[in-house]
């Protein structure tokens, strides 16, 4: 079955067909995935500062990581459950659309680099590195990339 | 507001340019820029609450988060300001632009009345847990910006052109 056929089966199911016909389901589902979104992205900028030196630096590394880590799991979750039900609503709308696989691909990276920096916060380092720097930069620039590749699939619908 | 005003202000090169070229760019902008003004406000909001970050005072929380939100605000402020520009009759006339924009001001007098009157005892409870009227606070303001983002995500489902 090729992508399409997918995607015109996936619109044919009674759960896409039930949030296709509720108006307020789509912008509903939506406004929870930003909810998510914006707090994911705070928490990953409080960890890159804090692993650049910066941020909450009053606060052990350890201890905030300890803290965020579990939070931006929670986010992100709910931002993939969000997402999902985004995609069964609409599949033409992201299974053909490369934006939505730029996405995609920018998301593994964040999850990676946003791993490896939580790990060092775990080891506490007496001072940050320039390594350390620079991915806590690369970091959120990923994450920046990754909001504007979702915004960007309303606009490469194909 | 006069509609001569409004027609004139979207006729204008900048409204006409990020309305044929650079609307997704100017969009893509905002959601950061309002990403990261919710996401340090929830911060600073849950920490009021205290809910969150209790071990470290809140006068410092919300020093090393504040920063960033106003920065992130004017930003925002400035990219909202060039979307109104681009169809500056179609947002005028649009109910959720009205609402998210009531909310906004709701918003900002719930910080003012939070500087002005709650923080001035912060010496007494900067390290533990705020007062309930601090609480209620960070309460409001978390249910306000809710508003702003779900109004503002609403706009774009109902915009005429």
């Amino acid at each position: 079955m090729n992508l399409i056929a997918f995607s015109h089966w996936l619109e044919s199911t009674p759960l896409s067909q039930s949030i296709q016909t509720t108006s307020w389901a789509i912008p509903g589902i939506q406004v929870m995935h930003i909810l998510c979104l914006a707090t994911l992205f705070a928490l990953a900028l409080n960890l890159s500062l804090r692993v650049a030196g910066r941020g909450l630096a009053l606060e052990s590394s350890r201890s905030l990581a300890q803290r965020f880590v579990p939070a931006m799991a929670i986010c992100l979750l709910l931002l993939l459950l969000s997402g999902s039900l985004l995609i069964i609503a609409e599949p033409s709308r992201t299974i053909t659309n490369q934006m939505f696989y730029i996405k995609m691909s920018l998301l593994l990276v964040a999850v990676v680099l946003t791993l490896w920096l939580a790990n060092v916060a775990r080891r506490e380092p007496d001072k940050p590195s320039r390594l350390h720097v620079a991915v806590a930069v690369l970091c959120m620039l990923v994450w920046t990339g990754i909001i504007v590749a979702g915004r960007y699939i309303a606009y490469y619908i194909t | 507001m006069s509609t001569t005003f409004l027609e004139w202000l979207q006729g204008t090169p900048l409204a006409v340019s990020v309305a044929e070229e650079w609307f997704p760019l100017v969009e893509s902008v905002h959601v950061i820029t309002m990403a990261m003004v919710a996401g340090t406000i929830f911060l600073v909001d849950t920490r009021l609450m205290g809910l969150t970050s209790t071990r470290l005072p809140f006068s410092y929380v919300s020093e090393r988060l504040l920063p960033w939100t106003w920065v992130a605000f004017g930003c925002s402020v400035l990219t909202g300001t060039l979307m109104f520009m681009s169809n500056a009759t179609g947002y005028y006339d649009n109910t959720p632009f009205r609402v998210k924009m009531v909310l906004l001001l709701l918003a900002g007098l719930n910080m003012l009345y939070f500087q002005m009157v709650t923080f001035r005892s912060v010496a007494a409870w900067d390290a533990g847990r705020p007062p309930s009227r601090a609480r209620l606070s960070g309460l409001v303001s978390i249910g306000l910006w809710c508003g702003v983002i779900g109004f503002g995500r609403w706009i774009g489902f109902v915009i005429g052109k």
